[in-house]
């Protein structure tokens, strides 16, 4: 250790020292910081619990996420794959055009007589919507909707049939796909009658019903004309909901016209923002107010105690050292008052949410923060303290010593 | 020297055209208060900055080297001054300037402490000498005036200083307990041969005590101005 780092040591211990004779002023520190800090804390975390009581089914609800468009264009495949690059961009599939989105199911044994049609939904690997379940893949297995399952008296594992009738060389072509059941979506996935299928089935079904050749299941057409196939819609998500509006901006830029959930996005997260500002217009008020005392009850207590860091001073101390002296003690007060702050924050936490806990459904909270908010509050009031306790110590290091040594 | 200092809306100036100390010397700054003997004091102990300067000069050993204390503040190098002092100086106020938030024992090896010296029973040695061995475990409020001046010369003493500075040392003590605390004080200052620079007012207690005495001479000029000048030659 050099021989600065250990005059630092000893400056330290001596603050401490000094720190806990004092106890009653150092009390008075703390208790007033903490008096500034806990509001703070509370209405941060007031902010905050509303924001993510507000927030979370939001989050939670992928179709908050959904960008819907509008009409029917016409999207390549290099369209698809540039849209999949982009890191906003947490989910898109191609969608066929309406009148081959449809497909007439036939129930599983014991419930065969039940024939309901059915909106195809292209789904595929990371789909939100099926979060949880296992994605709809090859030409058989399928994913329906709650509604679709009830109906057709269909569980996951079931075996149904689709039906799909075309008109082709001038006769009535009905063919038969059989199919398997690996899931059945929640309520919210898809409120309507529905059947979540590959790409690659619904395609198919495209193909036949466009009287084209479907080889995969042996039936005549047209044969591919070799040129990549347009789509008319699609089906995509954002990955957050601050996505969203980046996202809309970009297709409407394009030229699509796309439905989005904006508004209801908007609408919170403009309260988040006001809350925020008014919180911050609050905490800034009141930590210059307290930061002005602090620094003046510091600047007090230097004066006050000039004669003894005249005395470190002539003992050998060095004044770049001396000046740390005010500095820790005031980090000392930060730690301190931060500590009691945090611990009647959770008292006040617990009855504000026991309070509101009618009003505001299970697990969510009216009054909340993250460790990471505590930490920061822990951080900043460091921070203030010591910039305060600085300006006293700049002080201290002009002190001229021995006009504080001569008196009483 | 020159150190020209206003207060109460006077200007001072001490002015010390010669003043050489031998090591091992006992000397004494008589003369009435504000006639800046703690100027001269805290000048010697390099705590304050001479508004001019010639030559000042620290040697404290005679086999050392000398170091420039005028060069020292010219090139505002207060850290190896802070290093002189902590090393070479040891410094009794006129109360005691005892840290209140530290024992007896733990003021009296501060010094020490921050020479990193073997702090052994460094203290139990000191507060023996000076009496004030039943203190040692109290904070500085619990004791006398007198007994705070005694623990104030153990720690000037206890980091085996070359200089004793004491800046009238007994002035807060009554005249029977001054006595007393001069005589132990001069004892340990002539079994240790530390050179010894008091500052006082008390001059029958200086001339008893043995100690080469320095007048001030104050002349009044201009109404406001006060010139003291300590001029003296040692042999």
């Amino acid at each position: 250790m050099s021989p600065t780092d250990s005059q630092l040591g000893l400056i330290l211990t001596l603050a401490w020292r000094d720190f806990g004779h004092e106890r009653i002023m150092s009390a008075c520190f703390v208790l007033s910081l903490s008096a500034v800090l806990l509001p703070l804390l509370v209405l941060f975390g007031l902010k905050f619990g509303i924001v993510s009581t507000l927030t979370s089914p939001l989050k939670e609800d992928p179709r908050y996420r959904q960008i819907q468009p509008a009409g029917s264009g016409r999207f390549g495949p290099e369209w698809f794959e540039a849209m999949a690059q982009r890191s906003d961009v947490a989910f898109i599939v191609p969608r066929t055009r309406a009148i081959a989105g449809t497909m007439r199911l036939r129930g599983p044994e014991g419930n065969a007589g039940r024939i309901i049609s059915v909106e195809l939904i292209p789904s595929g690997p990371g789909d939100p919507v099926l979060d949880g379940l296992s994605e709809p893949d090859g030409l058989e297995r399928v994913v329906l909707s709650l509604d679709a399952a009830d109906k057709l008296g269909a569980e996951a594992g079931s075996r149904i049939e689709g039906i799909v009738s075309r008109t082709w060389s001038g006769k009535q072509q009905t063919e038969l796909l059989p199919l398997q059941v690996i899931g059945v979506a929640s309520a919210g996935a898809f409120a309507r009658d529905g059947m979540f299928v590959s790409g690659e089935l619904l395609m198919a079904v495209e193909d036949f019903l466009d009287g084209r050749a479907v080889p995969a299941f042996g039936w005549e057409g047209t044969a591919d004309q070799g040129t990549p196939r347009q789509f008319s819609g699609f089906r995509l998500y954002a990955r957050e909901l601050e996505d969203v509006a980046g996202l809309r901006t970009g297709l409407m830029e394009q030229g699509i016209d796309v439905r989005t959930r904006l508004a209801d996005i908007e609408l919170v997260q403009g309260l988040d923002r006001n809350l925020s500002i008014v919180f911050w217009i609050i905490a800034i008020v009141a930590a210059s107010g307290y930061g002005l005392s602090f620094g003046s009850s510091v600047w007090a207590n230097i004066d006050r105690k000039r004669r003894e860091f005249s005395v470190l001073r002539l003992t050998g101390f060095r004044s770049r050292g001396i000046v740390w002296f005010p500095i820790v003690q005031a980090m000392m007060t930060a730690v301190l008052g931060w500590v009691l702050a945090a611990v009647a924050f959770f008292a006040v936490q617990a009855g504000l949410n026991s309070l509101f806990a009618e009003n505001i459904g299970g697990d969510q909270a009216v009054c909340r923060l993250l460790p990471v908010h505590l930490v920061i509050a822990l951080v900043l009031t460091l921070l203030a303290a010591t910039v305060a306790a600085a300006l006293g110590g700049v002080r201290l290091a002009r002190l001229e010593p021995s006009l504080a040594l001569r008196e009483g | 020297m020159v150190k020209s200092y206003a207060a109460g809306g006077a200007e001072f100036r001490l002015t010390i055209p010669r003043l050489d100390i031998e090591r091992g010397s006992k000397l004494a700054f008589v003369g009435e208060s504000g006639s800046g003997k703690s100027t001269l004091l805290e000048l010697l102990a390099m705590i304050l900055r001479p508004s001019a300067s010639g030559t000042f000069v620290f040697r404290p050993r005679a086999s050392g080297e000398s170091h420039d204390i005028a060069a020292a503040w010219q090139s505002a190098d207060p850290d190896s001054m802070a290093a002189l002092r902590s090393r070479h100086i040891g410094y009794v106020l006129q109360y005691g300037g005892l840290l209140p938030y530290l024992t007896v024992r733990e003021n009296i090896v501060l010094s020490r402490q921050l020479l990193h010296l073997p702090q052994a029973d460094s203290a139990e040695h000191w507060a023996e000498r000076l009496k004030i061995t039943a203190q040692l475990g109290k904070r500085p409020a619990e004791l006398s005036v007198g007994q705070r001046q005694r623990v104030a010369i153990a720690r000037a003493l206890a980091h085996d200083p070359t200089v004793l500075i004491a800046d009238e040392p007994t002035a807060a003590v009554d005249p029977l307990n001054a006595e007393r605390i001069m005589e132990v004080m001069i004892g340990l200052v002539e079994e240790t041969g530390v050179t010894l620079i008091v500052a006082s007012h008390a001059h029958s207690l200086m001339r008893r005590a043995g100690l080469r005495m320095i007048n001030h001479r104050i002349d009044a000029e201009g109404g406001t101005l006060l010139h003291i000048k300590v001029s003296d030659v040692a042999d």
